[in-house]
């Protein structure tokens, strides 16, 4: 199965893998060949790509979408990162600026829904990081 | 008139002043480059996001299209502006342009009737505006030379949270568009409500993507079988649309970062030329007064000889 991992940035990866998993908004998924086609939009989580020699590349992968069609799974995320890229002070300090406005936003607005978006993916991006160490 | 060692102390100086805008020309230039090859990179993702949006669209139907963040507000009491400038100077009128048509933006919003609220990018405007006692609601520093996506994100989240949340009921962005290293015009784009012909509109590229490739036997199955949506096509669609505030946050920014350094690498290029020719203004001048000190010295001994005789 071809997969293709896009940035706003730039292109993180391009080759063939035998699967593929993620997190979507309903769930954990793992796509392999002949998979049907999937439009889902995803969350933050480790993508990981399990390649043919059998080893697994992790990343840290912000929100963003998944598409699969006849083979080809294209994955376009607005940041994706490799572990040894991720700074583990600054995400802590991402997750704690994220729940101190967490706090002070009135529940239902849209700064709401933001803060906490905002520390589910740094706390994501942590784990990734923490795993890689 | 100045001595002759005055005149070289002055040359040398000007000489070094050259030295540093070629540096800094140069510097330039190379930024420049790179910032080109990013708005180049974000093709590739756009036109992929493009083609989402249409797939999605068509299964959600058309009532979907009709979200709040794609409406015009009737009654505008607040208008949101951000202005995108750079966290450093020395780059001709880069700056001071972008703030210009920031501080006139006023008048025309007082002229609908509602109050103006400035969001600010870079160290140079957010300092500029706060040393004329302007409130602002936000200021984004320390990234202009390089602007990540994350930068982008934050910024486009954060004014769709305030557009959301009916803080403001529109926001317009003020960035300097890169047209070519000599050539930047300065900008004003309504980011939110986000335009419907941006999402929806017939891209350029409207060849069927699905169609490229080797036509295997899976494509052709593929395109007769049903799409799994996660979660369902409306869901999707809402959450895909904010995501062109984001994209045009990040091409405003990289635009900006390419504006900023074609016009530091015009302005550094100009100062050099100028300097070039100051130092043959002070080559002459010398020249001038090194002649005089030998004539006024011809003068002496012929006058002496006179005296003498």
């Amino acid at each position: 199965m071809h997969a293709e991992v896009l940035t706003p940035e730039g292109k993180v990866f391009e080759g063939e893998v035998e699967q593929l998993s993620t997190r979507t908004a309903v769930g954990e998924i793992g796509i392999l060949a002949n998979h049907v086609p999937v439009l889902a939009r995803l969350r933050p989580t480790a993508l990981r790509l399990h390649m043919p020699g059998g080893e697994i590349t992790r990343y840290a992968q912000g929100e963003g979408w998944l598409q699969v069609f006849a083979n080809e799974a294209m994955v376009l995320v607005g940041e994706c990162l490799a572990p040894d890229q991720l700074d583990a002070a600054q995400l802590r300090e991402r997750v704690k600026d994220a729940e101190k406005r967490l706090g002070e936003a009135e529940e239902g607005t849209a700064a709401h829904g933001l803060a906490r978006r905002d520390k589910q993916r740094a706390e994501a991006f942590l784990e990734v990081a923490g795993a890689g160490e | 008139m100045a001595t002759r060692k005055e005149v070289r102390a002055r040359i040398a100086s000007v000489k070094n002043v050259q030295k540093i805008t070629r540096a800094m020309e140069m510097v330039a230039a190379a930024r420049l480059r790179r910032a080109e090859q990013r708005i180049e990179a974000l093709r590739p993702y756009s036109g992929q996001l493009r083609r989402m949006t249409r797939n999605v669209a068509e299964a959600a139907g058309a009532e979907a299209r009709n979200l709040p963040v794609l409406q015009d507000r009737e009654n505008v009491s607040t208008v949101g502006v951000l202005l995108v400038t750079g966290d450093r100077g020395l780059a001709g009128s880069f700056n001071s342009q972008i703030l210009r048509e920031g501080l006139n933006l006023r008048q025309a919003v007082k002229a609908e009737g509602a109050e103006i609220s400035y969001s600010v990018v870079g160290r140079r405007g957010a300092s500029t505006m706060r040393f004329r006692g302007e409130e602002l609601a936000a200021e984004y520093v320390g990234f202009t030379d390089r602007p990540a996506f994350a930068d982008a994100r934050g910024i486009a989240d954060a004014l769709i949270a305030d557009y959301v949340d009916e803080k403001v009921d529109r926001v317009d962005l003020v960035y300097n568009r890169y047209v070519s290293p000599l050539t930047q015009l300065v900008w004003r784009q309504t980011l939110l409500p986000i335009q419907h012909a941006q999402v929806f509109g017939e891209g350029a590229e409207e060849e069927d993507q699905q169609g490229a490739g080797p036509d295997t036997e899976l494509a052709k199955a593929h395109r007769r079988a049903l799409w799994v949506y996660e979660p369902d096509p409306e869901e999707l669609l809402a959450e895909l649309v904010p995501e062109y505030a984001q994209l045009s946050v990040y091409r405003a920014l990289l635009e900006s970062t390419a504006s900023e350094h074609g016009s530091r690498m015009t302005a550094m290029r100009n100062a050099a030329e100028n300097a070039k020719e100051v130092i043959g203004d002070l080559t002459l001048e010398m020249n001038r007064v090194r002649q005089a000190e030998i004539t006024q010295e011809i003068l002496e001994v012929v006058g002496g000889a006179e005296g003498l005789g």
